[in-house]
């Protein structure tokens, strides 16, 4: 009477294997829209693209609970999870396409991951069916990211080497549609991204390895040479494939926060037909509002986002063309790149605001402060480079906050409400539970860390 | 069968038979005997005019050696046993007494095979005349067993009458239906009578088990109408949240999945309380109900017997039963609400800042302050503004007083009215009984436009086949339709939300038309925040309906191979068939575009089972019984939902209407277990009892795909009762006095399948997949729980008092959980035994009557249980479980501590403990989470009482519980937004809160800064954020019911022709005692399948209801 017991108690609700391009779209659909709200609640606030209106909610004060750590966390090694089981089946089935998706995949996401806390788990990470790991111990941040580079070049290696995927399976790839040459030119600007993060340290070579991708040996590193390449989720208007605000009431969008001045002045000053996609008027005019105030005196709201932003294609981001230029024009001002930095400075400016459908007005890069001006010094360019790369990073997960960190660009004000001391948050605490689930290894990273605590630089920022 | 067929004959000197013949000419009864019999039969005469036909044989038999019977309008005349002699007649004279000499008056005197009869007067004397010197007397009075006393030709008799101590040998259902004295058992029971589930009726009957039980647990969904309600016996012992006790109806297991839901706070769906299979039996079918509290009671249930069992047995026809078996019952229940927040009507609507001018849109007074769901405004002072104008639905054109609407909450609601008719016929003879009910229950509830019908058919039939095989089977179907039923939570689709967003200055009229003129179906008015959805278009168009069929019944064959052995064999199902809808209308906030959604939700548990029981006869002084069972059963559950998130035309609710394409979710769970199980019975003498059980569960929970090696599992109990006051002699107060002692081990698998199983998800992509987010453990294996558990059971005087106290002592190990683990492992939780909880506590619970007269009666009864849990250690890597999260804070389980614990942030303090303020003068909250108390509560107590004096009876039932904690989130969103009565000191000079500032070299000194701006000065201190000043006690003290009957005395009843009548009024919680902010400090809260405590997140009004009651048999 038992005998039909393991067919009872067999699952009707999953499937017991799968291949791997059935892994890829939904895994990538939610490291995304969990990014997305996670750039509504911690970098836009941090960031002063708006300013929260609750008084309760401290982040713009760089107040930053324990509590907000959990999500981030909780959600991208989930995704890693099936990024690396899409690894795994590919590898079993020899493709190189599916395995060089899901290494970039992996490496994206698992350079957010230290890019936020800093010493993470990662080569026993996601390990907990196959291995029984359940306690991953953390590695260093920089041997982190020299696997993440050799992760880099094998999929630069196997895209190389890619076939064409069949029109049947095209669509189970969202990003590109099937298009392998684009995934390639993705891996490498992501290497370059990744390259300039750590390019203050000597250890990896970076400066030398950014040369080389650019100049020395760019036919074997395609990288993006137009909007068209960008690596952006394009949400579309039905579900599944929605933003994360899709079902947000239009009041949890945007009615509890008002556009930062910061972030406002800015556009003003240069006339930036991006406005009008961005921000609501107020009065008849965009005007932001102060970040960093007082406990108690909270400013009233004026431009606020636009509706329209909840389900905005362009918002599922993960790097587009513009920031490549960025990148590039900061390599051309510290001499790693033989291009001149004017040159990609005003192709990002073109780039970022075209991509939003818009003409760059005819002033705008001739009479207005986003001028390139060949006299300044080095900072000054970088400073101009990272004011417009931070508006190319709009909604971009956490981007602006670790480029901020990284170069102190673009120059915030500082509210009178700040804590912290006034300094930005340089990482985030590990998640309270961690300390926990993984007791042992937690403790041995804080102290290989120097400490869990918001403003212990991590490995490229000391 | 007093049936009133009239007779009329006249005869003179005449035979019997033709008498006969006559009279069954009139009557239409058949006359049954044998011709000799009436050989030596006297003749008659007789001269009758519309008599009954028991009076018409009476004269015919009188004097004649014959009997007769009447069953089924047959009427049998047999010679009499005894042949009348013509022994001398006396007179006899006597007394009856009780055990202590006082005369019994009243009681009744029979002379054994006759007629002749009397009752005792005011000495309790009596005097019977004509009584043959060989008769025997039969001498009863209620309350006392009945005696029969042999003449043997003495004249004067004093009889002693014992009282009857019925709950001695009283005969209780316990575990699988199995029938036993009370006095045999080893573990605590708490029978419940069907009528006292009556006592105060309400929507969900287990509502009535509150307060009768020791250490039983009720939390409370107050979801709505129909009113969920999670029963936990001696407190929480399953990290996972499934403590509920079992429900047994008639031998099935009847499901208690209350519902598929989502989180209750700001949840992107907003949970319904559909109600389930438990709170849908209609109470006036129960006849008893026996509650098995420990596992010592419910082994034999098994794996989900560990939490205790509620054993329902429902009414069956009686066999001979006198009447026509025709009853009515009729109940009209009206509820209002008891207790609101105290809510402040001084200050209007304003934001922050806003305190110095009103203005409904831009005006020359200024900004507009009409959007914000906050009272920080202007002083209703008699002054005039720019406001709402109802009749153009915008401002007005001219200033109007500024004035506040008291009841504006009030007036939204309604009163509750449940209409019950229940009418049942029943009837039965030596071998058949049957009993049909029909019952019908139309409820509206508090929340216009919600309720339910609900009509309910129950069926009881029994059959002896023949002197061996009885052929039996109850059904209960029932059939419950709903068009709406609330949503429950905070969110703007609830009633509440809306409610919490009222402003003070509103007018509840102004949102009785919902739809903007011209754009009905297209644009709804909401005068004020656009953000909150019109709370009556919420409650007329924004519907939850449900359409419920359920059948739970079972047919049972039993067989008596001889007086010795027989075998029951049983059948049964519980199987019910849903359909739910959900439908929003165009311009809801949350569904822009509307909505329109489905459930089908079918549910199936079938159970096969048989028990062999065998019964020795070995000698008086020792006796056994031994049982041998087996079960086999299967659990399916199958849910399709459809969903359309966008409609294309306004209020067009079909899936033809999908702007987008239609998804359907579709999910499916299965389960069987098969069980053998044995137990043997041994007493001796009617003083010492020893029960034995094994039971053997065989469970495809714990199989995989490709291997059984686990699924099987033993586990056994051991009961001892020692009836000491049998053994030794005691002292002469004492009547009766119990020991008992239990120990009892049940394994369990659980009831969720495929957890043995890694198995990638469905997603909602196209050919999409992901991995699950557990780990699964393909070498599951059961739980065990092993209790220890003893009490004593005592009556005094003349059992006019008895205490029964129960102690135990559970260990639930090797619990089958999702342990959290890192995410960095790449998953969530694991499927893992882990944890070892304990649990340790008392019940009592006392019984008196103070006063017993024949006329007056005063019973008291009283509860009293205590439970102490702890955390004994958890999986290996974690030291804390969180069990559940409620908007802020959470509810955990660390190790050492006890389950139920809340944690959250605080206010920071001073090491003497006071509230420390930073330089603006606002209170500071800590960074880190501390604990601040137990939602589980310390102790539950109840008291009650019941007075019956000639054909009254009062009632009265207090219960309440001490020492638990909650979370109130309507709490949290009423003093932010400046709506509670506490938030009206500073307005608006600000304030100094009471407190420390601290000084530059860390030294603490009183607070002395003002805090001007008054809507942060609260919202820092009650924001959801600061978990501790949101937490409350959940004490509470409540008048639970309270009754009155009149019941008609037999000569009134005797003229109106019925047997029994009764009115009756009573209420429902009708008083309380609690400090809890909002409206009711004994909830739950709904969530995913499951009813939470903890955390109250917008909670509706609980109620406090009348009723009458009138019910007549004939």
């Amino acid at each position: 009477c038992t005998k039909e017991f393991k067919e009872i108690n067999t699952s009707k609700n999953g499937v017991k294997n799968t291949t791997p391009e059935t892994l890829l779209t939904s895994a990538l659909h939610d490291v995304i829209t969990r990014n997305l709200n996670r750039a509504m609640r911690l970098t836009n606030e941090l960031m002063q693209v708006h300013v929260t209106t609750s008084d309760a909610d401290e982040i713009h004060r760089y107040v930053i609970r324990p509590l907000e750590s959990d999500y981030m966390w909780n959600n991208w090694y989930l995704q890693l999870t099936n990024f690396k089981d899409m690894y795994k089946g590919a590898s079993v089935i020899k493709s190189n396409n599916y395995m060089g998706i899901a290494l970039i995949m992996d490496v994206w996401v698992s350079s957010l991951i230290t890019d936020t806390y800093g010493d993470v788990p990662y080569s026993q990470a996601n390990q907990g069916k196959e291995q029984g790991i359940l306690q991953p111990k953390f590695d260093s941040q920089q041997s982190i990211y020299a696997s993440l580079f050799s992760k880099l070049e094998e999929a630069n290696t196997r895209l190389k080497a890619a076939t064409e995927i069949p029109d049947a399976e095209k669509g189970l790839e969202p990003l590109y549609n099937g298009d392998m040459v684009k995934w390639r030119k993705f891996g490498n600007s992501l290497y370059l991204r990744l390259l300039m993060r750590v390019s203050g340290r000597t250890e990896l070579n970076a400066a030398a390895k950014i040369t080389e991708i650019v100049d020395t040996r760019k036919a074997d590193y395609p990288i993006f040479t137009s909007n068209d390449d960008s690596a952006i989720l394009r949400f579309q208007s039905t579900p599944p494939l929605v933003s994360e605000f899709y079902n947000y009431r239009d009041l949890d969008f945007n009615s509890g926060s008002g556009l930062g001045e910061f972030f406002i002045n800015n556009l003003n000053n240069w006339e930036d037909p991006r406005l009008e996609k961005w921000a609501t008027k107020f009065e008849n005019s965009y005007q932001g509002i102060k970040s960093g105030y007082p406990v108690g005196q909270v400013p009233a709201v004026k431009s606020r986002y636009s509706i329209s932003l909840k389900n905005e294609p362009l918002l599922g981001n993960i790097m587009n063309y513009a920031e490549l230029q960025f990148i590039l024009a900061e390599a051309s001002v510290r001499g790693l790149v033989s291009g001149t930095a004017q040159t990609y400075y005003e192709n990002g400016v073109k780039a970022a605001i075209t991509m939003w459908g818009y003409t760059v007005p005819s002033d705008y890069l001739t009479a207005t402060t986003a001028k390139w001006d060949p006299t300044n010094n080095a900072y000054q360019m970088t400073e101009k480079i990272m004011l417009q790369k931070y508006y190319a990073l709009f909604f971009t997960d956490f981007q602006q906050w670790f480029e901020y960190r990284r170069t102190g660009f673009p120059i915030l004000p500082k509210g009178e409400g700040l804590q912290n001391g006034g300094q930005m948050p340089s990482r985030l605490k590990y998640p309270v539970n961690v300390q926990s689930l993984n007791s042992a290894n937690y403790k041995e990273a804080v102290a290989n860390m120097g400490g869990d605590d918001l403003n212990v630089k991590v490995w490229w920022n000391k | 069968a007093s049936f009133a067929q009239k007779i009329t004959i006249s005869r003179k000197n005449t035979a019997l038979q033709p008498v006969f013949n006559e009279i069954a000419k009139q009557s239409g009864y058949d006359f049954f005997y044998d011709a000799h019999t009436l050989k030596d039969a006297k003749r008659i005469s007789i001269d009758v005019r519309g008599v009954s036909i028991n009076e018409a044989l009476e004269i015919c038999m009188e004097g004649q050696a014959l009997s007769y019977t009447i069953e089924n309008k047959v009427v049998v005349v047999r010679k009499r046993e005894i042949p009348a002699k013509s022994l001398a007649a006396l007179t006899i004279r006597g007394t009856v007494a009780d055990e202590s000499g006082q005369p019994l008056i009243g009681a009744s005197v029979v002379v054994k095979n006759t007629k002749n009869a009397v009752v005792t007067n005011a000495k309790g004397d009596f005097e019977l005349k004509n009584v043959a010197e060989d008769a025997t007397l039969i001498v009863s009075y209620t309350g006392y067993l009945s005696q029969e006393v042999p003449l043997n030709n003495k004249n004067n008799i004093r009889v002693i009458l014992k009282e009857d101590n019925q709950a001695l040998n009283e005969v209780v259902v316990t575990a699988l239906g199995i029938k036993r004295e009370e006095k045999a058992l080893g573990y605590a029971i708490t029978k419940v009578k069907g009528e006292d589930l009556m006592d105060a009726v309400s929507n969900n009957w287990t509502d009535a088990l509150s307060g009768k039980i020791a250490g039983l647990n009720m939390i409370k969904s107050g979801g709505g109408p129909a009113g969920s309600n999670k029963i936990i016996l001696r407190g929480e012992s399953s990290l996972s949240g499934d403590n509920s006790a079992l429900v047994v109806i008639d031998g099935v297991i009847v499901s208690s999945k209350i519902t598929e839901g989502n989180g209750a706070y700001l949840g992107s769906e907003s949970p319904v309380d559909f109600g389930n299979g438990i709170s849908d039996l209609n109470p006036e079918d129960i006849d008893n109900i026996t509650v098995l509290k420990g596992p010592g009671a419910s082994a034999l249930y098994g794996y989900r017997g560990a939490n205790g069992a509620i054993i329902i047995t429902t009414k069956s026809g009686k066999p001979m039963q006198k009447g026509l078996g025709i009853s009515f019952n009729s109940n009209a229940t009206l509820a209002t609400i008891n207790r609101w927040p105290d809510y402040q009507y001084e200050y209007g609507q304003g934001a922050a800042g806003q305190d110095t001018w009103y203005s409904y849109l831009a005006t020359e007074d200024g900004a507009s302050t009409r959007s914000t769901g906050s009272a920080w405004g202007v002083k209703f002072d008699g002054q005039e503004y720019y406001q709402y104008d109802p009749a153009t639905n915008t401002r007005g054109t001219e200033r109007t007083p500024w004035i506040p609407y008291k009841n504006n909450r009030k007036d939204f609601f309604e009163t509750a009215a449940t209409f019950t008719n229940s009418l049942s016929i029943s009837g039965g003879n030596a071998k058949t009984n049957a009993r049909l009910n029909f019952t019908n229950l139309k409820n509206t509830w508090i929340v216009p436009n919600t309720g339910y019908d609900r009509n309910t058919i129950a069926l009881s039939v029994s059959q002896k086949v023949s002197d061996k095989l009885t052929i039996a089977s109850k059904l209960n179907f029932n059939n419950k339709y709903s068009k709406n039923l609330p949503s429950t939570g905070y969110n703007n689709q609830t009633i509440m939300y809306s409610m919490i967003s009222l402003v003070p200055n509103a007018d509840i009229n102004w949102y009785k038309n919902y739809w903007v003129p011209g754009s009905e179906g297209i644009t709804q008015i909401s005068p004020f925040s656009s953000n909150v959805d019109n709370p009556y278009l919420q409650a007329y168009e924004m519907l939850n309906g449900s359409r419920r069929n359920q059948l739970v019944g079972n047919v049972t064959a039993t067989y008596d191979f001889t007086k010795e052995l027989s075998l029951m064999i049983r059948s049964s199902m519980d199987w019910s068939g849903e359909a739910r809808s959900q439908q929003r209308p165009k311009d809801t906030e949350r569904f822009k575009d509307g909505m329109y959604r489905t459930q089908d939700i079918f549910q199936q548990e079938v159970n096969s089972d048989f028990l062999l029981t065998y019964k020795p006869e070995i000698n008086k002084s020792f006796d056994a019984n031994f049982s041998f069972g087996g079960s086999a059963m299967k659990n399916n559950y199958k849910m399709v939902e459809m969903r359309a998130d966008r409609l294309r035309y306004p209020q067009i609710f079909t899936f033809a209407n999908s702007k987008d394409l239609v998804i359907p979710i579709s999910r499916r769970s299965d389960y069987a277990v098969n069980s053998l199980y044995g137990l043997a019975q041994f007493g001796y003498k009617d003083k010492l009892y020893l029960d034995f059980t094994l039971r053997n569960d065989w469970s495809s929970l714990l199989a995989t795909s490709n291997s059984i090696e686990n699924v099987s599992f033993m586990y056994p109990s051991v009961n001892l009762s020692a009836v000491l006051s049998e053994v030794f002699t005691l002292p002469s107060q004492v009547s009766f006095l119990k020991l008992r002692a239990s120990f009892a081990e049940v394994g369990g698998s659980g009831v969720t399948p495929y957890l043995t199983g890694y198995d990638y998800n469905p997603t909602e992509f196209p050919s999409g997949a992901a991995n699950p987010v557990a780990i699964a453990n393909g070498n599951l294996k059961p739980e065990r729980s092993r209790t220890l558990e003893t009490g004593i059971d005592a009556r005094f005087f003349k059992s006019r008092l008895g205490i029964d106290f129960s102690f135990y002592h559970s260990n639930v190990r090797d619990q089958i959980l999702r342990t959290p683990i890192d995410r960095a492992s790449g998953w969530s939780s694991i499927i893992l035994n882990s944890g070892l909880v304990r649990n340790q506590g008392v019940e009592a619970q006392i019984n008196g009557v103070p006063v017993k007269t024949k006329s007056f009666t005063w019973n008291v009864f009283g509860t009293f249980a205590a439970n102490r849990n702890t955390v004994v250690s958890l999986a290996d890597s974690i030291n804390t479980y969180i069990m559940q999260s409620g908007p802020r804070g959470t509810m955990e389980a660390r190790v050492g501590k006890r389950m139920g614990d809340l944690y959250g942030l605080g206010y920071q303090r001073s090491p003497d403990g006071q509230i420390v303020y930073n330089s603006q003068g606002y209170p500071v909250l800590t960074q880190e989470t501390m604990y601040l108390g137990r939602a589980t509560p310390d102790f539950t107590a109840s008291f009650g009482s019941d007075f019956r004096y000639r054909q009254f009876r009062a009632k009265f039932l207090i219960d309440g519980q001490y020492g638990a904690v909650a979370y109130s989130h309507s709490h949290v969103a009423l003093a932010i937004a400046g709506k509670l009565k506490k938030t009206l000191p500073g307005r608006y000079n600000g304030i100094i809160g009471n407190g420390v500032q601290q000084n530059a070299d860390g030294s603490y000194r009183p607070n002395d800064v003002i805090a001007t701006n008054i809507s942060a000065y609260y919202n820092e201190h009650f924001k959801g954020d600061n978990v501790e000043a949101n937490v409350f006690s959940t004490d509470y003290i409540k008048l639970r019911e309270a009754r009155v009957d009149y019941v008609l005395p037999a000569k009134m009843l005797k003229r109106l022709g019925l047997q029994t009548a009764m009115i009756g009024v009573y209420g429902r919680d009708l008083f309380m005692i609690s400090g809890w902010p909002a409206f009711d400090p004994e909830f739950g809260t709904l969530g995913s399948s499951d009813i939470q405590r903890g955390f109250e997140i917008g909670q509706f009004p609980s109620t406090r209801s009348f009723g009458l009651n009138l019910s007549f048999s004939f």
